[in-house]
């Protein structure tokens, strides 16, 4: 009954043609069952005494994370080997009285192991790290009683080692394991260490580098009888940084036990030759064993450690801010040079009273005088004069307001609060009082330590804003160079020479004339910078009487080769405080040339 | 009182071929059973069981109904399927790397699972729908392949490339089937093997990456090797007779991650051994076999084509899936039909059977 009606012949072709593809499929499955017979029969006998003792082991080998260097190749950081706990789920038979043992033996919670182990399935067989950094104490009782632990195993790690727990801390960033939530995000497995903040954290792609691993065969007692296939890890890209280790220990130095942030820039071509907070927080705890307490002890600190005061601290520049009155009004010819005005310590602008830092005033100044001296009376009408549109303009023009783009995150961008001639940033009227605070950088003005060190950049190489550069180049383990950055610049402040000369000649006044930067001296050195102090707005702040002490800088005046700004939070007055750091710093910077001065004075 | 085609019908249920079936899908669940000390606890066989009873009902409704319907509304179903792949992108879950699954309320599927069939009955319409005899033209077999193509294309970029490489062998198979000259053939395969670096071109690195541990395990030591190698002691420490249920240490002692999906032959060698293994080869066998008896008592096109399709599916899933379990064939991620836990696959295997009743069943219409 053939429906279609098609020929015979078309059904016999059609019929060869699947007769044909049964037999090919057929071929195929006679084939499979030789491979059975091969595999279960013949080769039976072996594969079963391979399957009785078979105890593949896999045991990941880290690959070193990537070194960082200062600029001169000094090591910022280091890798030494460690001793990591690890469990292998599908060995330990008995886990919970393993578990239980483990935890006496080591004093870790058993909460902690178990917490390990419930992330993975119960039959992986990839070690699951529990613990890192072993003493060689506790390694030498788990490895005496590897018998009643089955499943335990002591790995060999490479771990970061840092010079001092503090060194750098911001700057570099810690490590730590993969979170959770990390986990879902980015393509890593667990156990992972990866860089939680700072350069660590920018750089974790080329740091971490690729992992090995081994698979080992082992006999019954975990014991390796040999390696099967071992694959090399691919060890982290090492990182050249702009930083200069000797610069950045003697900032770090300088600023011990006090808050606050130094900043030291080259002004040539935007590199951060140091960068610092304090008070720092302590790498090797963050890196190492960090239990919930120490954390939340870390996180809850009044002197908030974690936060990186240099990018994320932002206060009034106080008199620095003066620098910038100065630049607008000599720039558009509102000030001159020649202006002078008597300062008797006080100055009424309608019926308020703005006072001067300096009880009784500083009597006859003029334009250089007036930002050597820091005088305010000076500056409040100047900022009259200049309007607080033209200040605020040169203000952003010199960076302010804006982040400075450097690769550090969580950088906040400060406020220049001058909206228009009505309205201040924050909604409310602009009034003549708030043009008077803006002047000497008081009022709702804010900024940032790195802010102040590229606008002091600025005056330093004659207005250009540099994007301040952490990283040179990033360089495999092969020498290739896998990233690579130049100097970049982010803005230009065009002021005529002349008013640039007369900023820096000024500059060089205040640390070298009897200025309020007295106290950053050094014979052979020429500094120039501008000491700032800005009152807190706060109340509670003001009722304890603390200041924040700023000194912006640099050297040497007439070829600056070096930024150097220094913030001390609640430290006081800023030539008091401030100043002498950086003072410090200088020396550190300028070892040689001190060093010959001072044999010049005793010859 | 049941009408009499009805009756007629019920008389040409093919019995060997749902015999078959049936032997394969209680070795799985068995092994499954087995497994229950492991990931999965022991709900993983009452799930599967859970998922054969789903796909039986499957296949009551798809040979219940008449094939020839289903071809017709090829198109329909072709672009529902295209929509769901597309959908996949879009809401779609990854799970190790790759994005296969939907979740519809407490159920995930896998829509490249259920498009498997509808290439199959795609195939079927783009071949026939012009009716009167069957057209092997290059015109037709050209826009054939085009329109299968970007489903194909689409399978690959989740990527599941174990899918559509079975894809391939089914295009072949009816190709061939149909008269297509090998000749011409080797031509469509040489075109499909140049424009493979054109696809190199557009994966990302990654992708490449995870395609090159496809044809290469030994790019990853660890990993796939690994099971591959662990699966060769499994399945040869079964030796002739097997280790038993309790006695597969291999399984049991959870080797592989992936024991109760793709692996799972390995599991059910090392408790029957050979004996057993020959057993359950000769059921899958015997079920291609009676694929390919009722492709030939097909009367139409249309019948021919879809019992063809469906039956080189399932022996290129199931050589393919057994291939690389033995270690004959380079990993690549295919369940093996009726056995591999997974609910998408054994109801699409089932609906698949169905089709094959179907087709049968109508033969003597």
């Amino acid at each position: 009954m053939d429906l279609t009606g098609e020929s015979t012949a078309r059904r016999e072709a059609w019929r060869r043609r699947v007769l044909a593809l049964a037999g090919v499929v057929g071929v195929a499955f006679v084939g499979l069952l030789g491979q059975l017979w091969y595999l279960q029969v013949l080769e039976g006998v072996k594969l079963q005494e391979l399957s009785d003792r078979n105890r593949i082991r896999i045991r990941p080998v880290a690959a070193p994370r990537g070194i960082l260097f200062d600029r001169n190749g000094l090591a910022l950081v280091d890798n030494r080997p460690a001793f990591t706990l690890s469990l292998i789920p599908r060995e330990m038979e008995d886990r919970d009285s393993v578990l239980a043992r483990l935890s006496v033996l080591l004093k870790i919670p058993i909460r902690e192991l178990q917490d390990g182990l419930d992330r993975v399935p119960p039959d992986s067989f990839r070690p699951v790290r529990v613990r890192r950094g072993l003493t060689l104490e506790e390694v030498t009782q788990v490895e005496e009683r590897k018998l009643e632990l089955p499943g335990v195993v002591v790995e060999v790690e490479p771990q970061r080692v840092y010079p001092t727990s503090v060194f750098a801390a911001h700057l570099l960033g810690f490590v730590r394991e993969v979170s959770d939530e990390q986990m879902k995000h980015g393509r890593y497995r667990r156990g992972d260490m990866i860089g939680q903040s700072g350069l660590e954290r920018l750089l974790d792609e080329y740091l971490r580098g690729r992992d090995g691993g081994e698979r080992i065969e082992v006999d019954a007692l975990g014991r390796p009888v040999q390696v099967m296939r071992r694959e090399e890890p691919n060890p982290g890209a090492q990182v050249i940084t702009t930083v200069d280790r000797r610069i950045q220990e003697a900032a770090e130095r300088a600023m011990t036990g006090q808050s606050g942030a130094v900043v030291v820039l080259d002004p040539r071509n935007g590199d951060i030759l140091a960068l610092t907070s304090s008070p720092a927080f302590p790498l090797d705890r963050l890196t190492g064993n960090l239990d919930r307490e120490e954390w939340l002890k870390l996180v809850r600190d009044p002197l908030t450690p974690l936060m990186n005061r240099a990018l994320q601290s932002q206060y009034a520049p106080g008199s620095v801010f003066k620098v910038i009155v100065a630049a607008a009004g000599l720039q558009e010819g509102t000030l001159t040079p020649m202006d002078r005005t008597y300062c008797n310590g006080e100055f009424h602008l309608g019926r308020w009273t703005f006072k001067d830092w300096k009880e009784g005033g500083h009597g006859h100044v003029d334009t250089r005088s007036a930002l050597v001296q820091s005088c305010n009376i000076f500056f409040y009408r100047a900022g009259l004069k200049v309007g607080p549109a033209a200040i605020a303009r040169y203000a952003r023009s010199f960076g302010f307001g804006s982040n400075t783009g450097v690769d550090l995150g969580g950088e906040k961008p400060g406020l220049v609060p001058f909206l228009n001639g009505k309205r201040r940033v924050d909604g409310h009227g602009w009034q003549a009082g708030d043009t008077v605070n803006m002047s000497i950088g008081q009022g709702q003005l804010l900024v940032t330590p790195i802010q102040v060190a590229r606008m002091m950049a600025a005056v330093a190489n004659g207005g250009i804003l540099w994007q301040p550069r952490l990283v040179q180049r990033v360089e495999r383990v092969d020498g290739s160079i896998a990233h690579s950055t130049s100097s970049k610049m982010t803005g230009h402040v065009d002021l005529s020479p002349v008013v640039w000369a007369f900023l820096r000649n000024a500059l060089a006044g205040v640390v070298n004339e009897g200025g309020t930067g007295g106290a950053a001296r050094i014979p052979g050195v020429e500094i120039a910078g501008k000491t700032g102090t800005a009152q807190s707005v706060a109340k509670s702040d003001s009722s304890k009487g603390q200041d924040h002490a700023w000194f912006a800088s640099f050297a040497p005046a007439h070829d600056p080769e070096v930024v150097v700004v220094v913030f001390v939070e609640r430290g006081g007055k800023g030539g008091q405080v401030a100043a002498p750091i950086a003072r410090q710093i200088y020396q550190a910077i300028f070892l040689e040339k001190v060093a010959m001065v001072t044999l010049d004075g005793d010859g | 009182m049941i009408p009499r085609f009805d009756r007629r019908l019920l008389r040409n249920v093919d019995w060997p071929l749902l015999g078959a079936a049936l032997v394969v899908v209680a070795s799985g669940v068995v092994c499954l059973s087995s497994l229950g000390l492991g990931r999965g606890g022991p709900g993983i066989a009452w799930r599967q069981l859970l998922w054969v009873g789903v796909g039986f009902l499957a296949l009551l409704v798809v040979a219940s109904l008449d094939y020839r319907n289903l071809v017709r509304a090829a198109p329909v179903l072709y672009i529902a399927g295209l929509g769901l792949l597309i959908a996949v992108f879009a809401v779609g879950r990854t799970v190790s790397g790759a994005r296969r699954w939907i979740h519809l309320g407490p159920i995930t599927f896998q829509p490249s699972e259920l498009f498997k069939l509808i290439f199959i009955l795609t195939l079927a319409w783009a071949l026939t729908w012009r009716r009167g005899p069957l057209q092997t033209s290059r015109g037709t077999i050209g826009w054939t392949v085009a329109m299968v193509a970007v489903p194909f294309v689409l399978v690959v970029r989740q990527p599941d490339l174990g899918t559509a490489l079975v894809l391939l062998p089914v295009l072949a198979a009816v190709l061939i089937g149909l008269g297509l000259r090998l000749r011409v053939l080797g031509l469509v395969a040489a075109c499909a093997m140049a424009a493979m670096p054109l696809a190199w071109l557009v994966l990302k690195q990654y992708q490449r990456d995870r395609l090159l541990v496809y044809l290469d395990p030994f790019r990853d030591p660890l990993g796939t090797a690994y099971n591959v190698i662990q699966a060769k002691i499994a399945i040869g420490s079964g030796q002739l007779l097997g280790k038993g249920m309790n006695g597969a240490t291999q399984s049991r002692l959870a080797f592989l991650p992936e024991r109760h999906t793709d692996f799972i032959f390995a599991v059910f060698a090392e408790m029957w051994g050979f004996i057993g293994c020959l057993v359950l080869v000769l059921a899958y066998g015997l079920l291609i076999l009676r694929g390919f008896e009722i492709a030939l008592g097909a009367r139409e096109a249309r019948g021919r084509i879809v019992a063809l399709g469906v039956t080189a599916l399932f022996a290129a899933q199931t050589l393919v899936n057994l291939g690389m379990v033995t270690g004959l064939l380079p990993v690549v991620g295919i369940p093996l039909p009726l056995m591999s836990y997974g609910g998408s696959s054994m109801v699409v295997s089932f609906t698949a059977l169905g089709l094959l009743l179907s087709i049968r069943m109508r033969q003597f219409q």
